[in-house]
C-alpha cells in the first residue's frame, strides 16, 4: 500500500519533469533562430518598460489560447483555470531557458544593466514561450504504439548500417537547415568575440544536453522507436555524441559555404565558430532525427 | 493526429486527473519567476521615468606601452535613465595648445546604468602632454 503510494508519488514527479522537458524542447526548436538574432537583443536593450509589460501580456494571451487546445502537457486543457496555470508555467520555462542561453552566449552578464537584461529576456522569451506551448503540435505526442518494433529481434548487419546512414542523413539535413539560416549572418562572429575559454566548453555541454533532451527525454513522437533504433550508435548517449559531431560538421560546412571561414584562418577560429553555430545546428539535427 | 490523442480529446473534462503535488510545486516556482520578472519591469519603469542620459568617460587601468604604442584603456558609463545609441568617444593628446594626436570610437548602445570599456592606441606617450577623453555625441533611439 505504502509502496504503491510512493510509486505513484515518484511517477507524478517524473511525469511533471517530462512535461517540463517537453515544453523546453519545443521552445528550443522554435526559439533558437531568434536567440541568434542580434536585432532582437538590440530591440530588447532599449525597449521601454511599458512595451515589455505589453509583450508579456501579449505572450500570455497567445499561449493561453494555445493551451486551451493543446499545450506542452500530455493531458490536454479545456478548463480556463488549467490553461492559465499552464500558460504561466510556459512563460517561466521560456524565461529560464532563454536566460540560460543568453548567459551562455554572454549577452547577459553581471555588467548588463537591469532594464537591458529584462528587455533581452522578455523579447527573446516570446517566441520561445510560443514554442513551449506548441511543443505537442510540433512533433506530435508519444504514441506508445511501437508493437511493430520488437526489441528482441536481431537486426541484420545490413539493416543496422542502413539505420545508421538514415540517422546521419536526417541529422545532417536538420542541422544544415538551421545552420544555413544562421551561418551567413553576423551573429556568429559577434558571439565568438564574446564567448571564449570555458564558456565554449559550456556551450558544447549545453548543446549535448538539449539534443539528448529533445530526442530521448521530451516524449515527442517516435521517442520509444528511437530508443530501439538499430543503428551502430543505438545507445542514446553515443547517438547524441555522434549527432553532435555530424551537426558540428554541418555547421563548419555552412560557415565555409557562406565564406565566414577560410582555409587559411587559424584553427582556433574554426573551433570557436563551429562550436557557436553547433548549438543551433544540433537542435536542428535532433529535430531532423525525430522527423524521419 | 495519433490514436491516443484522438481518444483523449473528446472527454478530457472528465479525464483530466487532479493536479499532483509535483504540478503544484512547479507551478509555484513558475509563478514566482514570472511575478519577479513582471515586478522588475514595473520597478525599472518607475525608477527611470523621464531621466535623460548622463554619460561619463574615465581612464581605468594604467596606460601600457607595447612595441612603441601606448594603450589607453577607458570606461564609459551611462548613469541616466535613458538608453542611447551611437555614442561617440573622442580622445585628444594636447601639448600646449596644439592637438598632436586624436582618436575616436563609437559604442552601439549604452542603456541605463550600463558600463562599457574600450582602448585608444596612441603613438606618442600621453604623459608627455595633456590627455582629454570626452563623449562628443549620441543618438536617441
Amino acid at each position: 500500500m505504502i509502496q504503491s503510494y510512493r510509486n505513484r508519488r515518484s511517477s507524478s514527479w517524473i511525469a511533471e519533469f517530462d512535461d517540463l522537458i517537453r515544453g523546453a524542447s519545443g521552445g528550443f526548436l522554435f526559439g533558437i533562430p531568434l536567440l541568434y538574432t542580434m536585432e532582437v537583443w538590440w530591440i530588447g536593450s532599449f525597449a521601454h518598460p511599458i512595451r515589455l509589460l505589453m509583450a508579456m501580456i501579449l505572450t500570455f494571451t497567445i499561449v493561453f489560447m494555445l493551451n486551451r487546445t493543446d499545450g506542452f502537457r500530455k493531458s490536454s486543457n479545456t478548463q480556463a483555470s488549467d490553461a492559465v496555470i499552464d500558460s504561466i508555467e510556459a512563460m517561466a520555462i521560456g524565461i529560464i531557458c532563454c536566460g540560460l542561453i543568453l548567459v551562455l552566449l554572454r549577452e547577459i552578464t553581471w555588467q548588463t544593466a537591469l532594464s537591458e537584461t529584462l528587455g533581452k529576456l522578455i523579447y527573446e522569451s516570446m517566441p520561445f514561450t510560443l514554442g513551449v506551448a506548441l511543443a505537442n503540435q510540433f512533433l506530435g505526442g508519444e504514441t506508445h504504439s511501437n508493437n511493430s518494433n520488437n526489441p528482441n529481434q536481431k537486426p541484420s548487419d545490413q539493416g543496422r548500417l542502413n539505420a545508421t546512414f538514415a540517422d546521419i542523413g536526417a541529422t545532417l539535413i536538420g542541422a544544415m537547415v538551421i545552420a544555413s539560416n544562421i551561418a551567413p549572418t553576423d551573429e556568429v562572429p559577434m558571439l565568438v568575440a564574446a564567448v571564449s575559454g570555458l564558456w565554449l566548453l559550456a556551450v558544447m555541454l549545453i548543446s549535448l544536453l538539449i539534443s539528448y533532451a529533445i530526442v530521448f527525454q521530451a516524449g515527442f513522437a517516435k521517442q520509444s522507436q528511437r530508443q530501439q533504433q538499430k543503428g551502430i550508435f543505438q545507445r542514446p548517449i553515443s547517438e547524441t555524441l555522434m549527432s553532435y559531431l555530424v551537426s558540428l560538421f554541418a555547421a563548419a560546412v555552412m560557415l565555409v559555404f557562406f565564406s565566414q571561414l577560410h582555409l587559411n584562418d587559424p584553427w582556433q577560429m574554426w573551433l570557436s565558430y563551429t562550436i557557436i553555430l553547433g548549438l543551433p545546428a544540433t537542435i536542428g539535427g535532433a529535430a531532423g532525427r525525430l522527423a524521419i | 493526429m495519433t490514436e491516443l490523442q484522438e481518444n483523449s480529446h473528446p472527454h478530457h473534462l472528465a479525464k483530466r486527473p487532479p493536479r499532483s503535488l509535483a504540478e503544484w510545486v512547479s507551478f509555484s516556482i513558475a509563478l514566482c519567476i514570472v511575478s519577479v520578472i513582471a515586478a522588475l519591469v514595473v520597478y525599472a519603469w518607475a525608477s527611470d521615468r523621464d531621466r535623460p542620459a548622463a554619460l561619463a568617460v574615465q581612464k581605468t587601468e594604467p596606460i601600457r606601452e607595447v612595441n612603441g604604442q601606448f594603450y589607453i584603456p577607458f570606461e564609459i558609463a551611462n548613469s541616466g535613465g535613458e538608453t542611447v545609441e551611437s555614442v561617440q568617444v573622442i580622445a585628444e593628446l594636447k601639448i600646449g595648445e596644439e592637438v598632436l594626436e586624436s582618436g575616436d570610437l563609437q559604442f552601439d548602445f549604452l542603456s541605463q546604468g550600463e558600463k562599457e570599456s574600450g582602448v585608444f592606441i596612441f603613438k606618442r606617450n600621453p604623459s608627455a602632454g595633456q590627455l582629454v577623453l570626452r563623449v562628443s555625441s549620441y543618438k536617441i533611439p
